[in-house]
């Protein structure tokens, strides 16, 4: 057929060659068409005559025509995403030219200033990119922080708990700082998003910051868990201050920038994809192996009679079973379209999540719309348009530590399978007589919900103020706005057995808080380009910057609640409690980069940041970077014909700040009552009005290499961060009033190893295996510490604590052992490793992903609490007693007091973070469907931890009671469990 | 070329102008809080009730912590909870365990207690450091720093019951230079002559406090009858001095009545479920489960004369409650619902420190002041000997029931060498300790 169409064609040229000889004398006309593996086309896609500047692009379709000067020629076909290819054209026969996607990602764009970007070849530090098909490719992720696992080297991830809606934490290169600001800033599309995680209230009933612990408990979500991980064409990381230097004074922790899709001229595309499956635990610790003995002689007589009676009945209730046991349904709806002319160009899309947790009456609901519009109305003018609206609500249950026995999880190691919880026929909870909490009916009646509401504004203006061929100025206008609003209800009402006043409870607790956050951020840049003679370009750029954040935070809490009211005015008593925060940042930003050919990249910048949180407002400081790549594969040495297709290495340096925590410039009182009197009394910590921001110095060095038109590629990079003036919160004699201090008392360092292999092992038209390894480590040294070392995180050193000293890890865990306070672990891993693989055969296509995590411990206080009530899972087994005398619940409990090193515990994991199988139908086999619209479709079926192994005694290694925004995480007391995902995907492109 | 440099030259001058042009920022002050320093200058009525209200708010932060301190450390009763396990493994020295001198029994009262005198030590620093004179009499001033004296002595008081002869500093008006721990009777001089200090000043006081106080301290809400309080605490410092004459002199001129009918004279923590104030944080229901709950070691009742209605302050639970190895039938009941008030020092008190005072000076008085209290508890007069080695076993033994759950035993206890006698060993665990003190916490550098 095409044959014959090629004849076809072949005799209407001939006839033209007949009518119209002159055009043939001086010129020959070549025409084709440019698609991709799939069959579908590429637009806008380069074909030029080799040796000449002659070419042309594809037009929508993705046809070409060009017109040469004689034959044979060679044409080069390129296009962003896709593989340079050569083709020798001997005749005039119409081409049809397939485009191989880009083995190795280094032919991206990436950031190299505030207001540009360049090649990646050409870039001189290790920035991580992540693309779409990484990010969502596999499986849909649970968040956009969810699906980073693996996907880079230089992070640590870890989700807080398993509860539906998020709450990670990312920690780029280490540890940055021990009271600050530990999180990466996210920036999409050039609008500053808020990352907070903000407690809903629940310490009003749990209690948990009473004994020895301030921090935030309550397990929320964090905002990033907003955005939506479809929406979105790549994620740039830049990880330490050495790139994130562009962003100043709160760039400390790295910066994660996030670019949405884009639509693309031509046809519009439309896509639909639904995904649906469920969730379930992760992993079950089990029940004690009760007899009767052991019930005897762990709860006495009248439980024994209960124990008896209920295995008689066959009553007896695995309750972990009972509330961790829950399949919760995932549905996933996303539809996009995109599309435009060539003077606007749009991308819509819409998503709807709708998760069910494990347990009951917890889950998490999603929408997002976006629209992003892009309007060229002249050559010289370009205008971006990025909205995003995000409603979600997430129902998160009643987890973690408490000190009133009432949370979910603390109530459950209190809870014997011979109780009986379960509601009557007139749904009355009995209560619970072994405990405070009746775990059934705090599942079923409790509310602890977040809703969140947020509008995402980004715009950015481009404008060619001068254009010739060897220079251009341009002037970039950026603004951004992210706007949203915060509504948590925790919801204790007055039937719980722990709010009855009979039992001592306040009769019903409503906690009701309302959030408003807005930040906006500004900037205005000139670029200009110029291009000497000699092939050396050089970029500079200017600008300012400004960021407003302002967060207005009010928490109502209302006990003794009248009826079955949740209205906080209808209670006995109301406190409310109000939180703002405010920051005004303004700076500037240069910098000059030259290039030599793309031989050597050179770059010198600074910024200059003042800001309202420095306790000299006005004042500005600077944070320089200074970086170098050099292009070694470009030099020629190699010849042609060479396999090394890149060889550079590249240094960079840069500063970065950190400011200090919000409540550190001032030394306050709080407001109280007595009786009625109202009060203001100290809280313990004092302020320091000169405290300095944090500075972090980092320097990294490295190579990429690539061999064989990149099917091999490896990237490895050192680098060494040390992070001064570090703010501390040194403990002061507490005989003073105050506790705590805080100071600049102190530096650290990181030192770690960032390498990453990418492999196409196998490749051929039906056959394409692709590997990529990533292996990191990083080690943490506190270098300098001017104040006593101290303990920190955790519950004392009694259970484990971390411990801040001189010479030592920044996150070593100490504890009590029978020769005091020794070393006991550490939290941060020897090394992570992952492996990536996405196998393809015609149109089915595999990908996998394990994450390996080794080393790191925890402080394991759920196994405790479980063994202080007697009902772990291997609380008769043996083998930790190193005596080999006591099974393992009597000895830990022995061990409490004398020696926390049975509470510290390897955390190291493998996890299968992300599996996909899927077939593709293509365009062909769907001709005649629907008239042969249908562009492709896909199928497959996706999971999430779907194995993992651990020798970890609890749910998950991968926990932190105290949530995300610290170094001092993966403390674990009974938190909502982690859960694997399973889902069938569908997904239809037309 | 040219037209380049043009553009270099017009790029700089915007460069230069924008950064010139460059916004300003705002400063803010603290948006959540009242800073301190804002009471340097200028402070008012309001700001002083405010001020003197958050010592009222302040003194009661982790008392029950301080209670259990002395309760379990004393064996009046156990401290259960699940979530905790070191009340009862450190608090009963089980095994090997050693009180820790940073954990949350130790330090959290010890700071608490400190903070009250920091808040007391800023408004004497107010008091001292601005012309007043508009707003405030002299006397007034006087009888302010009066009661912001008897407050600081009685919090550091408590803080030197619980590290006894480790000791205390008393000095911490300036916390960039904090005065030496002293020893346990330099503390305890020290804490009198300020008590006497403060007592002088509320003479001086006129007759009103320019601020209210709580419920707790009616009838002793104004300076001459807050004096009558101060004395009482004195006679209370007097006692752990063994100074007795002292005792008797200034319980002569506290609130001191030898009536049987009136015990319950005296100031008070009070307690309220409004969202910002605290609640009696020992009160647990009866029933109270492993989750927070407050046995009475089980010696308490089998040792008590028959007929004391002062066991009233314990109650028998439907069930049983085991935790950690330590089973008990009876929780502690002395507060009915959780706003009781607590007291800090009443009659009753008062009444027993008369009697071990005269134990050397007047034993006949002694016996009298024991039979008040016997007759008040339901019992009949004392018959035992009256020789001061006898009269001690009774005065400890009537503080024992008399005073129960108010943080008295341990520390009667160990001033009379006695702590060897309250542990009962049927009630042990094999490898339990009572503890004498508490370590000084590990953030005091000592």
């Amino acid at each position: 057929m095409i044959m014959k169409q090629n004849n076809l064609k072949l005799r209407k040229l001939l006839l033209l060659f007949f009518i119209f000889p002159y055009l043939v004398i001086s010129q020959t006309s070549l025409s084709g068409k440019v698609i991709d593996k799939n069959g579908i086309t590429v637009p806008f896609a380069n074909v030029i005559e080799k040796g000449t500047t002659n070419g042309t692009t594809t037009d929508e379709n993705g046809n070409f025509t060009l017109e040469v000067a004689a034959l044979p020629i060679i044409l080069e076909f390129s296009s962003l995403g896709y593989e340079k290819l050569e083709l020798s054209v001997i005749n005039r026969t119409p081409i049809s030219v397939t485009l191989q996607e880009s083995a190795e990602s280094l032919e991206e764009v990436v950031v190299t200033g505030l207001a540009t970007s360049g090649k990646r070849s050409n870039s001189a530090n290790a920035v991580a990119t992540i693309s779409a098909e990484e990010i969502t490719g596999t499986t849909p992720p649970p968040t956009l922080d969810g699906a980073l696992y693996g996907k880079f080297a230089g992070a640590v991830i870890n989700a807080n708990s398993g509860a539906p809606g998020g709450g990670l934490s990312v920690k780029l290169r280490g540890a940055t700082s021990i009271f600050g600001n530990t999180e990466p800033l996210y920036i999409i599309d050039g609008v500053y998003v808020d990352n907070s995680s903000i407690a809903a209230g629940l310490n009003v009933v749990s209690a948990a910051a009473g004994q020895g612990s301030v921090a935030n408990q309550d397990n929320p979500s964090n905002r990033i868990a907003d955005i939506n991980p479809e929406d979105i064409a790549n994620i740039e990381i830049l990880k330490g201050a050495s790139a994130a230097a562009i962003y100043g004074s709160r760039a400390a922790a790295g910066v994660v920038l996030i670019t949405t899709k884009k639509g693309k001229a031509g046809a519009t595309k439309f896509r639909f994809s639904q995904s649906t499956g469920w969730t379930e635990a992760l992993n079950l610790l089990g029940v004690r192996d009760y007899t009767e003995a052991r019930v005897l002689d762990g709860f006495g007589e009248n439980a024994l009679a209960a124990y008896i009676e209920a295995k008689n009945n066959g009553r007896l209730v695995n309750y972990e079973d009972e509330l961790f046991g829950e399949h919760g349904i995932i549905s996933i709806t996303n539809f996009t379209m995109s599309g435009g002319g060539e003077k606007t160009k749009f991308y819509a899309g819409i998503t709807h999540n709708n998760e069910n947790g494990i347990v009951k009456n917890t889950g998490y609901e999603k929408t997002s719309l976006r629209l992003n519009l892009e309007n060229q109305p002249a050559d010289f003018f370009r205008v971006n348009l990025n909205t995003n609206y995000i409603y979600s609500s997430s129902d998160r249950g009643y987890f973690n530590n408490d000190n009133t026995g009432t949370s979910i999880g603390v109530a459950l190691t209190g809870t014997t399978p011979w109780l009986q919880l379960f509601p009557n026929g007139d749904g009355v909870y009995p209560d619970n007589p072994a405990g405070s909490s009746n775990i059934l009916q705090t599942r079923d009646l409790i509310t602890n919900n977040e809703k969140v509401n947020r509008v995402i504004l980004g715009g950015t203006a481009n404008l060619d103020i001068y254009k010739s061929e060897n220079s251009g100025l341009e002037l970039i206008l950026r603004g951004g706005l992210d706007f949203y609003s915060l509504k948590t209800v925790a919801l204790f009402p007055k039937e719980l057995q722990f709010e009855k006043p009979s039992n001592g409870g306040v009769n019903g607790v409503s906690v009701q808080g309302l959030v408003q956050n807005k930040n906006y951020n500004l900037s205005a840049f000139l670029v200009h380009n110029f291009n000497t003679a000699n092939n050396i370009n050089f970029t500079t750029q200017a600008g300012l910057t400004r960021e407003n954040f302002d967060l207005d935070g009010q928490l109502t809490t209302a006990t003794g609640l009248v009826a079955s009211e949740s209205n906080v005015d209808q209670a006995a008593n109301v406190g409310v409690n109000q939180t703002r925060f405010k920051q005004e940042d303004s700076g500037f930003f240069v910098q000059e980069e030259v290039n030599f050919n793309d031989l050597a990249i050179a770059t010198l910048g600074v910024r200059g940041d003042k800001s309202s949180n420095n306790g000299d407002a006005n004042k500005l400081f600077y944070f320089p970077k200074a970086s170098l790549a050099i292009n070694i594969n470009e030099f020629g040495f190699w010849g042609p014909t060479t396999n090394w297709s890149q060889f550079k290495l590249r240094a960079a340096y840069g500063e970065a700040g950190n400011f200090p925590p919000a409540n550190a410039l001032f030394t306050s009182y709080n407001a109280f009552s007595t009786d009625g009197i109202l009060g203001i009394s100290l809280i313990g910590i004092k302020g320091d009005p000169n405290l300095k921001s944090e500075r972090q110095k980092e320097f990294e060095f490295g190579t990429d290499i690539g061999f064989f038109s990149g099917r091999i590629s490896f990237s490895g990079t050192y680098y060494k961060k040390s992070v001064e003036d570090l703010i501390l919160q040194a403990a002061l004699e507490p005989s003073s009033g105050f506790t705590t201090q805080f100071v600049n008392a102190g530096s650290l360092e990181n030192r770690g190893l960032e390498l990453s292999l990418n492999l196409v092992p196998f490749k051929s038209d039906n056959f394409q295996w692709e590997l990529g390894v990533n292996y990191f480590k990083n080690k943490s040294e506190i270098t300098e510490l001017n104040v006593d070392p101290f303990n920190i995180g955790a519950f004392g050193a009694s259970l484990g604590t971390f411990r801040i000293e001189e010479g030592e890890s920044a996150t070593q865990i100490v504890g009590v052992t029978p020769d005091g306070i020794q070393k006991l672990g550490d939290a941060e891993p020897d090394f992570q490793m992952s492996f990536s693989n996405n196998i393809r055969y015609k149109n089915l296509e595999l990908s996998f992903l394990w994450q390996w995590k080794k080393g790191g411990d925890n402080v394991n206080l759920t196994t405790l609490l479980s063994d202080l009530n007697g009902t772990s899972h291997d609380y008769d087994d043996f083998g930790e007693d190193p005596t080999g005398t006591l099974p393992n619940g009597p000895y830990r409990t022995g061990q409490l007091g004398s020696n926390a090193a049975p509470f510290v515990q390897d955390a190291s994991y493998v996890k299968l973070r992300e599996v996909g199988l899927y077939y593709t139908f293509t365009g062909k086999t769907l001709s005649n469907v629907l008239g042969g619209a249908i562009e492709s479709v896909k199928i497959g079926a996706s999971g999430t931890n779907l194995l993992s192994f651990f020798d970890y005694n609890s749910y998950d290694p991968e926990v932190s009671n105290f949530g995300g925004n610290s170094i001092f995480t993966g403390v674990d007391v009974t938190p909502f469990p982690s859960s694997k995902r399973y889902l069938f995907n569908f997904i239809v492109n037309f | 070329m040219k037209i380049n440099k043009k553009i270099h030259k017009i790029g700089f001058l915007l460069c230069t102008m924008l950064l010139l042009a460059s916004c300003e920022v705002q400063e803010f002050s603290d948006l959540n809080n009242p800073e301190v320093d804002g009471f340097e200058t200028g402070l008012t009525r309001g700001d002083l009730q405010d001020l003197v209200g958050g010592i009222l708010y302040s003194s009661r932060i982790n008392l029950g912590t301080y209670y259990d301190d002395c309760g379990v450390l004393g064996r009046e009763w156990w401290r259960f909870s699940s979530s905790d396990p070191r009340f009862t493994t450190d608090l009963l020295g089980k095994g090997d365990a050693q009180l820790d001198n940073n954990t949350f029994y130790i330090t959290n009262p010890w700071s608490a207690r400190y903070r009250t005198v920091k808040n007391a030590n800023l408004i004497l620093g107010f008091l001292d450091g601005q012309d007043l004179s508009a707003q405030f009499t002299n006397a007034e001033v006087t009888a302010t720093k009066g009661l912001l004296k008897t407050f600081i002595a009685y919090e550091l008081l408590l803080n030197l019951n619980l590290t006894d002869v480790n000791g205390i500093r008393l000095d911490v008006t300036d916390p960039n230079n904090l005065g030496p721990f002293v020893t346990k009777a330099e503390a305890l001089a020290g804490i009198r002559s300020l008590l006497v200090e403060g007592a002088s000043d509320l003479a001086n006081g006129g007759d009103e406090f320019p601020f209210v106080l709580s419920s707790g301290f009616s009838g002793f809400d104004t300076p001459d009858t807050f004096l009558k309080a101060n004395r009482a605490i004195s006679a209370r410092v007097a006692a752990y001095q063994a100074d007795f004459p002292a005792v008797l002199s200034f319980l002569s001129q506290s609130f001191f009545t030898l009536n049987a009918n009136d015990l319950n004279t005296g100031i008070y923590y009070v307690f309220s479920e409004d969202q910002t104030d605290l609640l009696n944080p020992m009160f647990f229901i009866v029933d109270a489960t492993t989750a927070n709950a407050r046995i009475m070691y089980p010696s308490f009742v089998p040792d008590a004369e028959p007929g004391d209605t002062r066991l009233n302050k314990v109650a028998l639970r439907t069930e049983p409650l085991t935790l950690d190895g330590l089973t008990g039938d009876y929780s502690v009941f002395l507060y009915k619902t959780n706003t009781d008030p607590i007291a800090i020092i009443r009659n009753e008190e008062l009444i027993l420190l008369y009697a071990e005072a005269n134990i050397t000076i007047n034993p006949t008085e002694t016996v009298n002041a024991l039979n008040m209290i016997r007759q008040s508890a339901g019992l009949g007069p004392y018959t035992g000997p009256t020789d001061s080695a006898s009269l001690i076993d009774e005065m400890l033994n009537q503080r024992r029931y008399s005073l129960y759950a108010e943080g008295h035993r341990w520390v009667d206890m160990r001033r009379y060498n006695r702590l060897g006698q309250v542990a009962d060993p049927a009630f042990e665990r094999p490898e339990d300790d009572v503890f004498s003190l508490f370590p000084i916490p590990l953030t005091e550098n000592q």
